[in-house]
């Protein structure tokens, strides 16, 4: 489904590669993690994947279902399916949350030649979907991310995905931040969210999140490429060795 | 001009006497300084003395207490004694001493400068090589009266110049005295302050008033902080009854350079003080504080002009006013965003408290914004001290009247926190509390 | 992929929806000002004779008065002389009823998208139509006359209604007050009075359209709209012009008065034609308007979304006398292309316990300017005054400016003003955000604009809201994305 092969990228206007000939391939119903040191290309790789600007691919490909991502502007990759739960989801002041993902799923379904969703339908889903993640109505009516605590940010990123039932779903850092309870409320709604036809990729830094969701690989990623793969208990080495010691000292952590 | 003319007042004869006085006796008058001087005359006559109905002297007519008879300062000196209490920056400080506008070498003490650090009498400059004091880079807006007429009428004043790669450790304190005298006077001093590439200094300048006269002190100020220079000023104004001050400060910095002013106007019958700094280079720095504090009848005027002409830079003013009695404290900053000055981050805030019903508080904080990326703000807030705090005092057993005083004094300290030298912090402090009601019971806070 | 400001310019040029003429026979005054040309328009207008006075002195006045050149806005001097001080579209009388209006009039309205009818779209509104320098018709007047509300032309009302017009005109804004009011005061043809009766509440918005349709003539149109004791009244004005490349003057008075316990609404979507993306043609918009609570506990509100006119310089005020009154301004002002606005507010504090709120909401884009100027006055007299103040600008592209340019002049110590402003700009951040949830970029500006400009919207009537909306995506749209 989404298949990435050796993909290069720089930060506009530098010349260092970040992402340096990554390959990975996520198939339907899969959740794949990707863990690695601070500076290894993660965040990069979600930006670059969904679009955002300030990132020069330099080198390979990304399709998801065959089709070329990096051709397409980044509300074309959302009606194909991406779907990015961002590490700082961003504020935007006087329109509701509501409003946004109302106009967020229309675009949408626009794009893909589908009706809008009538007003009734809308209000009925995104109440039942709010609920099961701990989303109150008053948050619903609040404007963007505004205010929000880190928790509810997270949540509301995960509602966001509930509604939208993208094909590939991308967590950056969505751990980071949160407590226990909020992190256990975000894992139950992505793994009500799984299934044989959605796929994962889960970029995180500790392996905390990954004893709520559990991935079918994982991959350790450094300078820019995957370094090693394997399953879940390759995440428990990591945490047991630290990066330097799974990957070798040159790739220890300086102090973060 | 047309327009202007209805607008300002024809300057009274004195200024002419003056100008004549000088000629051929005060350092550069004569030759091609004198035609200088001349035309600096002529433009002030041309501009005339401002009204309310000039936008940046909305708020002060300087045309009533500026346009007046005053004569050139007497020579005076003063008594060693009365000046000492004002000296400030430590021990090891180095000082030069003016009075009434004119540096009083003897008084001074700039020993052990350090190589390509020059600080000496603007006078022998104006007389050996007057062509050094104007430099066109802080010399494009000549159109200003009371500047023009600075020009015309300077004497003496500071020439401070540091070499690239200069600091001197120590502050200079520069002392401007201003004499008791029988008859009304003024005097137009002006400083040049240079700073060489990745110089440093740092800079008191106190300005005191000593026994009763009526004077106009109009001063001119232009500082160059090149390139990675970093200067610090805090700065006093204090005088008495019947004093009026405009001073005049333009500061040029160049990329990479930081300047931090803190400046108290605590007194005198009017105090305006206009800044206008030009962010000329990328990646500096301005942070201009300040502390109003009119009572009786006093005015006291900012004006601000923080000009970003490059991008990356920052800006921040800060000024808090406390206007009490029939005091009238006026702050008008602008922030000024150059096309291309992309990335600017700048701000601006200036709280206020009015402490009495006769009391007046105008404020007009400015943007003018030509680039996109950046981040602008101001805020300004004005009211009486909050009555919630007052209660808290009171029912810890203060009679209103100290703990009226001890918020005050509390509201000041934002800006008193941000004085630079701590002997200037202490004097401040106490400026302020022989202003407050009772404020010899809060010495301490001193 | 494209930039916030790509999609600026990728969407600049678009077009003005309301620009078309139409073809009417005008009964049109000679060009130019002069003694004998008021004495015209008041003969036409069948003026009382004080009303010719009044136009007479102010014109004195005018003539010793100067154009005011504090404001941040850059024109062509106006020649004075080159206007047509009176248009009408040529009616023998004016229509009995709504049925009798000229079809060609009627068109026009139904283009504009307002109908000449008490029909359902407009079922709760109350429409003055004013066409040039005249009204054409005012839709439910029957309904409204029931509860004894006045709302009809200043023309009518200054031959039904003397006592009412002779009391409050000019007492609010008085001839002398400035350059344009001056001018008004001479020339004003026609415009809408409101008179609300003590304790009724207006069961519905009463509205004015207006209409240049005349090249070579000004609108000078004056609104008095006086809220009596304990009454209600919401009131929105709407405006458009044809496209053409001559500037064209706009120079009205309004003035509201409220008496005890009454509260006016006044809201305005103000879309006169803004003159192509080079600068040519387009209204100049010189408009004085001022409240004044005169009333204890009364309160005047003023709501405005300015996206039309070359040139905008506005002020609408409100002068605290009354204890207890409340004044509010809350504005959305986008400028684009060479577009310049120059608006505000003033507060006049002077009853105690008086209180205002300023929100501002600027928004330039392309080449245009827009500047917030205002004035926070608290007088000696206003015990326990407060003010609050929020001006926000948005700078869309790199060739605009964004000005604030507050006053607050404060002379009560337990009064308490608070001055916020800020500027910005549409952040990569935001977008990108919006553009992963699959909102396209121009949708995305849009969404981003209308959260910015909320605030505002909020408090346009319902009836009025979604249309506003509906314009602010349109000017920036098509300049700015």
């Amino acid at each position: 489904m989404l298949e990435i092969k050796d993909l290069q990228a720089t930060i506009e206007g530098q010349d260092k590669q970040i992402l340096n000939g990554l390959s990975l391939t996520v198939r339907p119903g899969e959740v794949h993690a990707i863990m690695g040191p601070n500076g290894s290309g993660k965040s990069t790789l979600a930006y670059v994947l969904s679009g955002r600007d300030g990132y020069e691919v330099t080198g390979g490909s990304a399709t998801l279902d065959g089709e070329d991502l990096l051709e397409l502007e980044p509300e074309e990759r959302a009606a194909a399916g991406l779907f990015l739960a961002m590490q700082y989801p961003v504020e935007i002041p006087g329109v509701s949350n509501m409003y946004f993902l109302r106009q967020a799923m229309n675009s949408i379904r626009k794009a893909r030649g589908e009706e809008e969703i009538s007003a009734g339908a809308f209000m009925k889903l995104v109440k039942e979907r709010a609920a099961l993640l701990g989303v109150g109505g008053e948050l619903l009516k609040r404007d963007v991310n505004r205010g929000f605590s880190g928790g509810e940010k997270k949540r509301n990123e995960i509602l966001q995905m509930a509604m939208l039932q993208p094909r590939i779903c991308i967590l950056d850092e969505t751990d980071s931040g949160l407590d226990i309870d909020a992190l256990r409320t975000v894992a139950d709604g992505v793994n009500a969210m799984r299934s044989p036809d959605r796929g994962f990729l889960i970029i995180t830094h500790y392996q905390r999140l990954l004893d709520y969701i559990v991935p079918d690989h994982v991959h350790v990623l450094a300078k820019g490429r995957i370094q090693t793969s394997g399953d879940r208990s390759l995440a428990l080495e990591l945490e047991e060795k630290g990066y330097g010691g799974v990957l070798g000292a040159e790739f220890a952590e300086v102090a973060a | 001009m047309s327009a202007l003319r209805n607008r300002t007042a024809e300057p009274v004869p004195g200024f002419a006497e003056a100008l004549e006085r000088l000629r051929g006796e005060a350092a550069g008058s004569s030759g091609r300084a004198l035609e200088q001087r001349n035309a600096a005359f002529e433009r002030f006559q041309a501009l005339g003395v401002p009204t309310p109905r000039v936008e940046n002297w909305k708020y002060t007519n300087a045309a009533s207490f500026a346009n007046r008879p005053f004569a050139l300062a007497p020579r005076g000196t003063v008594d060693p004694d009365l000046v000492i209490p004002h000296f400030a920056g430590g021990h090891k400080a180095r000082r030069l001493i003016l009075v009434n506008g004119r540096t009083v070498p003897q008084f001074s003490h700039l020993g052990g400068l350090p190589a390509g650090m020059t600080v000496r009498p603007l006078a022998q400059v104006l007389a050996e090589t007057p062509e050094l004091v104007d430099r066109t880079s802080v010399n494009d807006e000549p159109e200003h009266s009371f500047e023009a007429l600075n020009r015309a009428l300077v004497e003496d004043g500071a020439w401070i110049s540091l070499e690239d790669g200069v600091a001197l450790d120590e502050p200079l304190q520069v002392i401007s005295i201003l004499t008791e005298a029988e008859s009304a006077f003024m005097a137009h001093p002006r400083h040049v302050i240079r700073l060489g590439r990745n110089a440093k200094l740092r800079l008191i300048l106190t300005t005191v008033a000593l026994g009763q006269a009526e004077s106009l002190l109009n001063q001119v100020e232009t500082v160059e902080i090149a390139d990675g220079a970093d200067l610090t000023i805090d700065r006093t104004l204090e005088q008495g009854q019947g004093r009026s001050a405009i001073t005049r400060s333009r500061f040029v910095l160049g990329s990479r350079s930081r300047l931090q002013q803190t400046t108290a106007s605590i007194g005198g019958s009017l105090i305006r003080h206009e800044m206008e700094a030009r962010l000329r280079g990328t990646h500096s720095e301005a942070i201009l504080n300040g502390l109003m504090m009119p009572q009786g009848t006093e005015h006291v005027d900012t004006l601000i002009r923080m000009h970003h002409e490059m991008p990356d830079c920052q800006s921040d003013q800060f000024y808090k006013t406390v206007a009490d009695d029939r005091g009238r404290a006026v702050f008008a900053g602008k922030i000024f965003v150059h096309k291309d000055a992309q990335r600017t981050n700048s701000y601006q805030k200036n709280d206020s408290l009015l402490l009495s019903d006769d009391a007046e508080i105008d404020a007009k904080p400015e943007l003018e914004i030509y680039a996109d990326d950046v981040k602008c703000s101001h805020g300004a807030t004005c009211g009486d001290l909050d009555p919630a705090s007052l209660f808290y005092l009171r029912s810890r057993g203060m009679d209103e009247a100290l703990a009226r005083s001890m918020l005050t004094f509390a509201f000041t300290g934002e800006v008193l926190e941000r004085i630079a030298d701590e002997s200037v912090d202490h004097i401040v402090r106490r400026m302020i509390l022989s202003r407050l009601p009772g404020g010899e019971r809060l010495a301490e806070l001193g | 992929m494209a930039t916030a400001l790509e999609t600026v310019r990728e969407y600049t040029g678009g077009e003005y929806k309301y620009g078309f003429v139409t073809d009417i026979e005008a009964d049109i005054a000679p060009k130019g000002l002069s003694e004998d040309v008021i004495r015209l328009i008041s003969a036409k207008k069948q003026d009382p004779d004080w009303l010719t006075e009044m136009r007479l002195a102010a014109y004195k006045r005018w003539q010793t008065m100067t154009e005011p050149t504090w404001q941040k806005v850059d024109y062509e001097p106006i020649d004075y002389q080159a206007i047509s001080y009176y248009a009408a579209p040529k009616i023998k009388e004016r229509p009995k009823s709504l049925d009798e209006i000229d079809p060609e009039i009627r068109r026009t309205y139904e283009k504009l998208g307002i109908p000449i009818k008490e029909q359902e779209i407009l079922a709760g509104v109350a429409v003055d139509y004013v066409f040039d320098s005249v009204s054409v018709a005012t839709t439910f007047r029957k309904k409204l006359h029931e509860l004894g509300i006045i709302f009809c032309s200043i023309s009518e009302a200054i031959q039904d209604h003397p006592e009412l017009v002779r009391k409050y005109l000019g007492s609010v804004v008085p001839a002398g007050d400035n350059f344009f009011a001056a001018l008004n005061a001479a020339v004003f043809t026609d415009g809408s009075f409101v008179y609300i009766p003590k304790g009724v509440r207006c069961p519905m918005e009463l509205s004015t359209y207006f209409r240049i349709n005349e090249k070579g003539t000004g609108q000078f149109e004056r609104t008095l709209i006086i809220a009596d004791e304990g009454s209600y009244v919401s009131y929105l004005e709407g405006c458009t012009a044809p496209q053409r490349d001559e500037n064209q003057l706009h120079a009205a008075v309004v003035e509201l008065i409220a008496l005890d316990d009454a509260e006016i609404k006044y809201s305005t979507v103000q879309n006169w034609y803004p003159g192509d993306s080079e600068g040519k043609g387009g209204i100049y918009n010189f408009v004085t308007k001022r409240g004044a609570c005169r009333g204890k506990n009364s309160k005047i509100s003023w709501t405005q979304v300015e996206t039309g006119s070359a040139i905008t310089w506005k002020y609408p005020s409100c002068i605290l006398q009354g204890d207890n009154s409340v004044g509010e301004f809350y504005s959305v002002a986008v400028t684009n292309n060479r577009q310049q606005a120059d608006t505000g507010t003033k507060m006049i504090h002077i009853g105690k316990n008086t209180r205002s709120r300023i929100v501002a909401k600027g928004i330039s884009a392309g080449t245009s300017d827009s500047t917030y100027r205002g004035l926070v006055k608290v007088l000696k007299s206003a015990e326990g005054a407060r003010n609050y103040t929020q001006c926000d600008s948005m700078l869309i592209g790199d060739k605009c400016g964004a000005h604030t340019v507050p006053y607050i002049e404060v002379r009560n110590r337990s009064a308490k003003c608070e001055h916020e402003a800020t500027t910005s700009k549409i952040s990569d951040d935001q977008l990108f955000y919006c553009r992963q949830r699959g909102i396209s970029e121009e949708d995305a500006v849009a969404l981003i604009v209308n959260g910015f400009c909320r605030e505002v919207m909020d408090e346009l009537p319902m009836e009025f809201a979604v249309e506003a909306r509906k314009l602010l995506a349109i000017s920036l749209e098509h300049s700015v994305g």
